[in-house]
């Protein structure tokens, strides 16, 4: 069977965009400058995930050692075939996960795996992955807030803006939301 | 639509119904100012995130070294705001975003970006405003 290609597509926060390829015997990106390969074989393959982000919509990789891959750029209309496709060389379905986009600055925090999420009516708003959290602090009873690490160097051009800190208000006190551990 | 009470009546807004509306801008994962939506996005970890006018209490900027600071600073419950009476909230037990800051090298473009979302909160209370003066 042939190999199927998507172009314009990031792995992970790069803003560095390749080609993603589907085949039978597994997945792989292939970034357009760098050349560096993230491949995933079809038989550590374990779980799919389809998900608007902010560069269009991202596929999220399980693999079985638990690993996980995140890849952006997908168009609204790749997905019907890249689900076919999971499903015929894989087996596995790829499903979505709603977002919310009401607005709202309130909701309930979720530990999720390697993710602190929050969710705004059972919907994602956004994740945190907590591997990049550098620095987490509880400022009076009330209050948490978590640093990040800034990998870049800020010398790339097309680079997004760069989160520093996010204060959470948590009314709830029997609940310390701190992170339990830190970088 | 519940009836319109004075007071301490929660209002519902909303950003976007659904993911198709969101401006193709926020592929830059760049803070974007969606004025028609009244609705400032920002770029959290890859996802673009939403916040609603009505939800920002004020932003602040500083310059610092090579980079410039912006701070989005939020409405939440037990804050001294000195009228109570703007700020109901649905459910003050859920967790609230507080403030998120982000740093840029290019100091120009937060300094439009404090302007717009000053502005957009500027013409939203003047909005809340003329409301209450109808409703009187």
């Amino acid at each position: 069977m042939a190999t199927t290609q998507f172009d314009q597509i990031y792995h992970g926060l790069s803003t560095e965009v390749g080609k993603f390829r589907v085949a039978p015997s597994g997945m792989a990106w292939k970034g357009a400058d760098s050349e560096g390969v993230v491949a995933m074989s079809s038989t550590d393959i374990k779980w799919a995930q389809w998900i608007r982000v902010a560069r269009n919509f991202q596929l999220r990789v399980g693999m079985r050692d638990h690993r996980k891959e995140k890849f952006d750029g997908f168009l609204r209309e790749d997905h019907d075939k890249l689900s076919s496709l999971l499903k015929n060389h894989f087996g596995i379905t790829l499903e979505a996960r709603e977002v919310s986009f009401k607005g709202w600055n309130w909701g309930v925090t979720d530990f999720q795996g390697e993710d602190l999420a929050f969710m705004v009516q059972d919907k994602v708003a956004f994740e945190l992955p907590l591997r990049h959290v550098a620095n987490s602090n509880i400022a009076g009873r009330t209050e948490v807030s978590l640093e990040f690490a800034n990998p870049s160097t800020g010398r790339a051009k097309g680079l997004g803006d760069e989160m520093m800190e996010i204060r959470f208000h948590v009314p709830g006190t029997q609940k310390s939301k701190a992170t339990g551990s830190d970088a | 639509a519940s009836g319109p009470r004075e007071g301490k009546t929660w209002k519902r807004f909303q950003s976007f119904k659904g993911e198709a509306a969101l401006p193709p801008e926020v592929d830059r994962l760049r803070i974007h100012v969606d004025r028609k939506a009244q609705t400032v996005i920002l770029p959290i970890h890859g996802f673009a995130v939403p916040f609603h006018i009505n939800t920002i209490k004020n932003v602040s900027k500083n310059d610092e070294g090579d980079f410039t600071y912006l701070r989005i600073n939020f409405q939440t419950p037990g804050q001294l705001t000195g009228k109570k009476d703007d700020t109901p909230f649905e459910d003050p037990d859920a967790t609230f975003i507080r403030s998120v800051s982000y740093r840029s090298p290019d100091s120009h473009r937060f300094d439009n970006i404090s302007k717009q979302i000053t502005e957009l909160k500027k013409e939203a209370n003047k909005r809340e405003q003329q409301k209450k003066e109808m409703a009187d």
